[in-house]
């Protein structure tokens, strides 16, 4: 018997969220993987964790520099970012509207 | 009717007045830069990139922490906001979440009667502000120069109960933000920007009922307005029966009017989580109480003194206490004046601040120190120089930068206090006109006034006025 | 010996006494990729002949012009007298992950394959500053997604140069193989949960996993933020230790890059491993894999011939005086893989957000109606199978009501695997080891396909390698032998923190001590024809 440890309605709420959108072919596939993957990932709730275990953000904790100085230091190039997007007009990046936007 | 009471709570977000963003060392303030041309890789969300926390930001958002008499916290932590917007070049923010700078805290609101209503803050946290788009011919245009700018978001309790009242919020808030120098609080360029949260409730009651959310109430006006029009639109549907629904609603300024954005009934989920490209932010106690000590002190607690100590009226103490720069300079003119506080006051309420008007400066941007002002009070006082004359000097000592006794001197402004000097001239005068100081010594004492003035004008106004008085009323009344 | 089989560290002596110019070195590798690398990996590879199937496709674009110009350079500083820096000459291959000014740079995605960054990568940059000439950018699985380079969009992906049936592992497969091919000495990788390793010790190179924090991750497109390491691949411990000589220390603009000073990590290498203690771990010692329906965890030892290569290097090290503590518990080393799939998932669905077909790379070239179809479009058709697993996997874990049970989760089991270690090298502890000698994988390499499609299998490959990400220490992997099939067998020493020097000493020591071995002879089957020529 196959647990699904999410429903397809989730999955594909998840299609969703993500700003995807998935061939038949390509949900079916996915959607086993990662009911698989979560399988895997249950492995979690059976381990015994102390009381006062903290959650780490970094493994090894980062020793870096202090926040920066607050000065300007301009980048030479503004126009080279702007020049690689698919569709420009008088300096800004053109994309659709949002339908049912104001 | 039922009596119904407004509930309101503001989300408040406040640009900081620092040199560059906030993740990056592009400048913060691009108000007149062309489209794109304040960005670089790390705040136009280019891969492979990563923030680096701007000190200047940290340490501007502790010192509004304190002024907001909020906990700084010795570590707090940024976070992930997972969304997609187009003036969200990342896809998300860098923001704070559940370990924020500063918890807590409260803001205290004079009222018109007299009451103070304290408004609680729920939190205070630092990120970044996204991209502008514009809508033009049904496409978008996006200009990332706004990306990275640092903020801070305020959450206020709901605790405001009127438009008003949340006017006079942003009012005392806009004040503090100067008074501290985080921010130029300039709404109108999106310094402080403010969403408001309203429900409404039967007086008397505690619950809390569903509130919409108006977005974009970017002015003092707009903030009363929209919240008045909202209350009175959630009255009437409750009163014909209808039920508040959750929505979020659109202020439009120049209508005057709300519409409706969206629904609000499923809560998006940002799917918040620390962000690894950055370190936590640790301030030390030291740090912190370093922050606390050099806090200037704040506006409600300087007009509460400076009606005890210089015995000066709400009304006096609430204009010289309006900016920072204004109070300092009145408590600079008293401390160099020996005369009445109250008169220094006059002085700045008045002539003062209509030279800060004409000339667009405010106060700590004048060549007319306190000192100067002080003195000029003085020598009127002293009969060295009349009031007109005190009046005239201020723009004089702007202009040139002279102090007063030198340009009083220079252009011989003084005025005639030598007895010797004046009796003479009055002598003169009387000698001159013999009908008048008989009729005087008929009985005609209402002539005193005239003689005055003829002293005067052959004097061009340097007289004492004081001193002539004296010597016509001794020589009138010698025969 | 030709040029291409010279070590790094030979090429620059060589071309800084004048004995061989920098141009010559990166004309011999350029010829070398020709011979044996085939087309490189493209979006539309179309008919591929026959004979390309016994060839490396190591890159995706070799940057010929440039690596001649770069080598110029260093030929006229030499001829200036000027220090041409550590790596002068020296051939290198950069995966194709890092951002290089004025290169494409592809993350081995359709949707960014267009992509060309005006920065440059700091550890590109040190790289070059000190002398490297950079052949071209190197295939990987999509986004670094994978561990067989199989998940590349630019196809054909990377073979193994051992037998080009087989994987060379992932993600950083082209450079596992292009150093192996010999078509550079050295190649420029990342590791976020073995994926220098992994690749390395399939295909019988050298890999080294900096501490998190030592190599800066600017310009390194980021797959899971809080473990990316770039790192160096060679075919000599002692190539590892001097490219990381070259790029390791602070980056002011890589926030969590430590301002710890740089170790001497070629004068470790001048000492033996008498009386360093090296510990040995039941728990390296076994795969725990979980059901895929019951997900009950099962055990099954690993590779036979891998776990006689660890013991055989054990006793190899016991002999020249080191002390093998046995026995070492790493109790927490088989959640890592689970843990791995929520915190890396996670960071991944979040850093890919900004792909999203408006600022730059791919956009949907169909009409849409509006910008939440241009969103889904552009992703929809620019991502690959791998990358849109990541995105729902990782949605999925950090939603607001499953974040506590797996997101926070898993963040504290990797505060329990780090514990493994830290009490395993706690030098007032029982064990105060030195280093965990360990195998890099369970397997030598597998064939093309006998895995792939299994997301869950391939991700358990990395189970030997993933508890030294989370935990943030350095580990480095070296040949330790051939199996029965004549494949490369990869062992493992993992360090303390910042430790890089004790193991790229022990793994110098250990290279010393077998260089006579017979295995190190066989060379990989894309170098015997050469040899036979
Ligand atoms: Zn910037």
């Amino acid at each position: 018997m196959t647990t699904k440890r999410i429903s397809p309605e989730l999955f594909e709420k998840l299609v969703g969220l993500a700003a995807l959108e998935l061939t038949a072919e390509e949900s079916t596939y996915l959607f086993e993987e990662m009911n698989h993957q979560l399988a895997s990932v249950e492995a979690l709730s059976q381990i015994p964790l102390p009381e006062d275990v903290e959650p780490s953000l970094h493994g090894l904790e980062p020793k870096g520099l202090p926040p920066r100085p607050d000065e300007w230091k301009p980048f030479a190039h503004p126009e080279a970012i702007i020049a690689l997007a698919p569709e420009t007009e008088d300096g800004m990046i053109v994309v659709p509207d949002v339908k049912g936007a104001k | 009717m039922k009596d119904y009471e407004v509930i309101i709570g503001l989300e408040t977000h406040i640009q900081l007045n620092t040199e560059t963003k906030i993740f990056c060392s592009c400048k913060a303030d691009s108000w007149e830069a062309e489209p794109n041309t304040n960005i670089c890789p790390v705040c136009s969300g280019l891969p492979g990139v990563l923030p680096v926390l701007n000190a200047e930001a940290v340490h501007k958002g502790a010192i509004l922490a304190a002024a907001m008499h909020a906990q700084i916290n010795t570590k707090s932590y940024f976070d992930r906001k997972n969304y997609f917007y187009p003036d969200l070049p990342k896809g998300y923010q860098i923001s704070q979440f559940d370990q924020p700078i500063g918890r807590g805290g409260y803001l205290d609101l004079p009222l018109e009667n007299g009451e103070t209503r304290r408004v609680r803050i729920h939190n205070l946290h630092l990120e970044e502000d996204a991209g502008k788009t514009k809508t033009e011919r049904g496409v978008r245009l996006l200009d990332f120069n706004r990306c990275g700018v640092p903020l801070v978001e305020m959450v206020t309790e709901p605790d405001l109960r009127s438009g008003d009242e949340a006017a006079q919020y942003l009012i005392r808030l806009r004040q503090l933000l100067r008074w501290i120098g985080v921010s130029e609080a300039d709404m109108e360029r999106g310094h402080l920007r403010c969403d408001a949260n309203v429900s409404i409730r039967e007086r008397g009651t505690t619950v809390l009922n569903t509130k919409t959310e108006i977005k974009n109430v970017n002015s003092i006006d707009s903030v009363r307005q929209a919240i008045g029009e909202e209350a009175k639109r959630q009255i009437e549907l409750v009163e014909s029966g209808g039920k508040v629904e959750s929505y979020t609603l659109d202020w439009d300024a120049d209508r005057g009017k709300l519409t409706k954005m969206r629904s609000k009934e499923t809560e998006a989920d940002y799917r918040y989580f620390r962000e690894p490209d950055l370190l936590p932010v640790v301030l030390s106690t030291e740090e912190i109480d370093a922050v606390i000590a050099r806090l200037p002190e704040l506006p409600l607690a300087r007009r509460a003194r400076f009606e005890q100590e210089y015995q000066l009226s709400a009304y006096d103490a609430e204009i010289l206490t309006s900016e920072r720069s204004l109070s300092d300079y009145y408590e600079a003119a008293v401390a160099a004046y020996a005369g009445e506080a109250k008169t220094a006051a006059n002085w700045m309420m008045n002539d003062l601040s209509r030279l800060l008007n004409d000339l667009g400066k405010t106060a700590d941007q004048l060549v007319l120190k306190p000192e100067n002002l002080a003195e000029i009070i003085s020598m009127v006082d002293k009969g060295k120089i009349n009031a007109a004359t005190g009046k005239s000097l201020l723009k004089k000592v702007e202009e040139t930068g002279k102090s007063p006794s030198e340009i009083v001197d220079d252009e011989g402004l003084g005025l005639i206090a030598d007895s010797d000097a004046l009796r003479k001239q009055i002598e003169g005068i009387l000698a001159g006109a013999s009908a008048e100081v008989a009729s005087f010594r008929a009985g005609k004492e209402s002539l005193l006034g005239w003689f005055v003035g003829q002293v005067m004008r052959s004097s061009g106004g340097k007289a004492d006025p004081k001193r002539t008085r004296e010597i016509l009323l001794e020589l009138l009344n010698k025969e | 010996m030709s040029l291409t089989q010279l070590s790094a560290f030979e090429v620059a002596h060589k071309v800084r006494t004048g004995e061989v110019k920098a141009a010559e070195f990166a004309q011999a590798a350029l010829e070398q990729i020709r011979a044996v690398d085939g087309v490189s990996g493209s979006l539309n590879p179309g008919e591929l002949d026959p004979i390309e199937e016994s060839k490396v496709h190591a890159f995706i674009q070799v940057t010929q012009d440039k690596a001649i110009e770069q080598a110029e350079k260093v030929d006229q500083k030499i001829a200036n007298g000027d220090e041409p820096g550590l790596l002068a000459g020296v051939p290198l291959s950069v995966k194709d992950i890092f951002c290089v000014e004025g290169t494409r740079t592809t993350a081995a995605s359709k949707i960014i394959a267009n992509f060309v960054p005006p920065y440059t990568a700091t550890a590109v940059q040190r790289l070059v500053d000190a002398g490297a000439i950079v052949l071209g950018k190197v295939n990987l699985d999509e986004f670094t997604f994978g561990s067989s380079n199989e998940s590349s969009a630019f196809q054909p992906s990377t073979s193994n140069p051992w037998n080009t049936e087989y994987v060379p592992g992932g993600s950083s497969g082209g450079s596992a193989a292009s150093v192996a091919a010999q078509e550079v000495a050295l190649s420029l990788g990342t590791d976020t949960g073995g994926s220098i390793r992994q690749p390395a010790a399939f295909c019988g190179v050298v890999g080294l996993k900096p501490s998190y924090g030592r190599v800066s991750r600017l310009g390194l497109i980021a797959f899971a933020s809080s473990l990316d390491c770039p790192g160096p691949l060679s075919r000599n411990v002692r190539d590892s230790a001097l490219m990381l000589q070259v790029m390791a220390g602070n980056d002011p603009k890589d926030s969590t890059s430590s301002t710890l000073p740089v170790d001497d990590y070629l004068g470790a290498l001048e000492q033996d491993v008498k009386g360093l203690r090296i510990g040995l771990s039941p728990d390296y010692e076994a795969v725990y894999y979980p059901d895929l329906e019951s997900g009950e965890l099962h055990s099954e030892p690993i590779q036979k011939g891998v776990r006689e290569a660890v013991l055989r290097a054990a006793e190899t090290l016991a002999k020249a005086g080191a002390e093998i503590v046995e026995n070492v518990p790493m109790p927490n080393t088989r959640y890592g893989i689970p843990a791995y799939f929520v915190i890396s998932r996670v960071e991944a669905a979040s850093n890919l957000h900004r792909f999203d077909g408006v600022k730059y790379g791919y956009r949907t070239p169909e009409a849409v109606e509006d910008l939440n179809e241009l969103y889904r479009r552009s992703r929809a058709e620019g991502f690959g199978l791998e990358p849109k697993l990541r995105i729902l996997m990782g949605m999925y874990v950090s939603a607001a009501e499953h974040a506590s049970s797996y997101y926070q989760k898993a963040l504290k089991v990797r505060s329990m695997i780090r514990s493994d270690f830290e009490h395993a090298f706690d030098p007032q502890g029982a064990y105060r080891l030195d280093a965990l000698l360990t195998s890099t994988t369970a397997t030598t390499a597998f064939k093309r396909k006998a895995v792939y499609g299994n997301s869950v299998l391939m991700q358990y490959s990395d189970q030997m390698t993933v508890a030294s990400n989370h935990a943030g220490v350095p580990a480095l992997t070296m040949p330790g032998g051939l199996d029965e099939n004549g494949l490369p067998i990869g062992i493992q020493l993992i360090g303390n923190d910042f430790r890089e020097e004790m193991i790229l000493r022990i793994g110098n020591a250990y290279e010393q001590l077998t260089a006579d071995d017979a295995w190190r002879k066989v060379r990989p089957q894309v170098l015997q024809g050469e040899v036979r020529a």
